[in-house]
């Protein structure tokens, strides 16, 4: 599918959590090829000074039959723009665009790992594989900081996907870590599972160092880097890459990722 | 009215003044299904240089006001990969639009290496080049703000080609108009200007700056009113000496006045760079825009508007 640029009106917005919201807009062209871990760019409307790249965000949900849904956490100016919009604002949305989560793996067992404002495509993510045939067993581990960041994913994740809450102010959930929570569930896996993290790259270096290649089916991570045109022309996102035979390369995370297999992010 | 919008320049027809600027367009392949470079003026490659080159460590981009900072460090593709896998592509998409290869040595040599191979190869319409890529630190003398560096850098490709040689030049100089004479009398048929401005980001959370490689080059609309400046100032000079060489206008066009800012200035073309991430059919708006614009006032052709900033 070849990403679009189109404006398109918000038809609403949300807060859900601390500094944390929604949107919603309408896309009937592209929304049913969009892939659980693809992003879009956002773009102010023509002429507006508010901020000039575009920023990518993960699709958050895809609902029927053509709505699109984005999560965004206040943290510059783009975010500050985007939350103080009201339904019949234009934004531009450029998408879909890059590599996707590995869907179909054959694990049994499924661990998505969020932390913060990584959730989004997990969120995505753990819809797919609930949907799918042999839909492996799916624990969703969710960080936040704080409690009152703590976005309520009911209603918004299938019923059989478990969901774990860990913060550090321990308000909501387990007080601690994600990677605690992670190493409970590994320890109780009996068959290796596919596991999937999209957060700050701290946490995903923790989750990479806990993670051993021979036990887990595959461990994908999405990244972010700062991003100008989304389509691997102007080759400013590149992340550093260690392949297993050793050679080290950059690869834009536009195009080659956001999703690439986390044990071959230099995460240091 | 049917307003023409080709231009002659350096014996060349375009079909219309608007190119891409190089490293904001790839190599015309990843934008093709959403914005076809046949339907533009022409397009301007990224940077090839003689090796592959991976490129600066990141983060390579930030944002700024009205604009953004870039270290790419001229990642590409190199020179051989360039020939085989990417030109044939280029030039069987092109139509009518003409094909500009951008190139950049890190010696003299190196840029006749480069001059010599791309000159004589079927299918280009013109060489750009690059003269001051500012994200490049390699020890070597910065050709594009030395006066003598230009002159030979552009005589010796000069002595390889038969090609139209455009010299793309860095506005970090004291005198941009010097630097443009020193290009056209070493023998380049045209002058670019301007590349990128050096600048800094620094975040204030962790005190430190936000690029891996700390200085970038700074584009954008933040940019524009230097460069109409800049080609404003060696149009005028370019016209005391008497020479026939032509100006393309670069610098943070993102809509057809900004791009009549230029041409109004003295610019023969123009390319768009940066706004392409913002919007990939920016350029298509850029030449939809300036047809409308003469169309609204009678203009017959945009050549006529070429330099009409000046005082007679």
């Amino acid at each position: 599918m070849n990403p679009a640029f189109e404006w398109v009106p918000v038809s609403r917005i949300e807060e859900v959590a601390e500094d944390t919201f929604v949107i919603s807009y309408a896309e009937p062209k592209n929304a049913t090829a969009i892939q659980a871990g693809q992003f879009c760019m956002v773009s102010s409307s023509p002429g507006s000074s508010d901020f000039y790249l575009p920023r990518p965000f993960s699709y958050y949900q895809v609902l029927a039959p053509h709505t699109i849904r984005i999560l965004f956490r206040i943290f510059g100016r783009a975010t500050r723009w985007m939350a103080a919009l009201k339904p019949g604002d234009k934004i531009g949305v450029f998408g879909p665009l890059g590599r996707a989560f590995t869907s179909r793996t054959g694990a049994q067992r499924a661990i998505l790992v969020a932390g913060g404002i990584g959730l989004p495509p997990l969120v995505l993510l753990a819809g797919k594989l609930a949907r799918l045939d042999k839909a492996p067993v799916i624990d969703l581990v969710y960080g936040e900081v704080k409690g009152a960041r703590v976005i309520d994913l009911k209603g918004t994740l299938p019923e059989t996907v478990r969901c774990h809450i860990a913060t550090e102010d321990g308000q909501i959930g387990f007080k601690g870590l994600v990677t605690q929570v992670l190493e409970k569930i590994l320890s109780g896996s009996e068959t290796p599972p596919a596991v999937y993290t999209c957060g700050p790259k701290a946490m995903m270096a923790a989750v990479s160092d806990i993670l051993q290649p021979e036990k887990v089916e595959l461990f994908e991570a999405s990244l972010e880097e700062n991003m100008a045109c989304g389509m691997g022309i102007c080759q400013g996102c590149v992340i550093p890459i260690k392949a297993k035979d050793g050679a080290e390369r950059y690869e834009c995370c536009c195009t080659e990722g956001p999703v690439f297999n986390g044990f071959e992010v230099k995460w240091r | 009215m049917a307003v023409d919008l080709s231009v002659e320049c350096m014996g060349l027809s375009f079909q219309n003044p608007v190119l891409v600027a190089s490293g904001t367009f790839g190599y015309g392949d990843e934008y093709y299904d959403i914005m076809p470079f046949r339907l533009l003026g022409g397009l301007v490659t990224k940077t090839i240089t003689a090796r592959v080159r991976p490129g600066n460590p990141p983060p390579r981009v930030v944002e700024t006001d009205a604009g953004m900072l870039n270290s790419i460090g001229l990642a590409n593709v190199g020179l051989e990969a360039f020939l085989r896998d990417k030109l044939p592509w280029i030039l069987q998409h092109a139509g009518p639009s003409r094909i500009v290869v951008n190139f950049a040595g890190f010696s003299v040599d190196e840029y006749l290496e480069l001059g010599a191979v791309l000159g004589r190869t079927p299918g280009i319409d013109a060489l750009e080049v690059n003269l001051g890529c500012p994200n490049v630190r390699a020890g070597h003398i910065h050709f594009g703000a030395d006066p003598e560096g230009v002159r030979q850098v552009i005589s010796g490709v000069r002595g390889k080609t038969a090609l139209p040689i455009v010299a793309k030049l860095t506005p970090n100089v004291t005198d941009i108009a010097s630097l443009a004479q020193n290009a056209v009398e070493a023998g380049a048929d045209c002058v670019s200007l301007i590349n990128t401005l050096p600048g800094m980001k620094i975040d204030v959370q962790r005190r430190k700056p936000v690029l891996g490689m700390g200085f970038g080059g700074l584009s954008g609309p933040a940019i524009r009113p230097v460069g109409v400046a800049c080609v404003y100032k060696v149009y005028q000079r370019l016209r005391q000496i008497g020479s026939k060489a032509a100006i393309i206008g670069i610098g943070g066009i993102t809509s057809g006045c900004d791009a009549l800012e230029y041409i109004l200035a003295g610019a023969r073309l123009v390319q768009v760079g940066t706004a392409s991430f913002v919007h990939p059919q920016a350029a298509k708006t850029v030449v939809d825009e300036l047809e409308r614009y003469c169309a609204e006032r009678n203009i017959e052709s945009i050549s006529e508007l070429i330099g009409a900033a000046h005082e007679e």
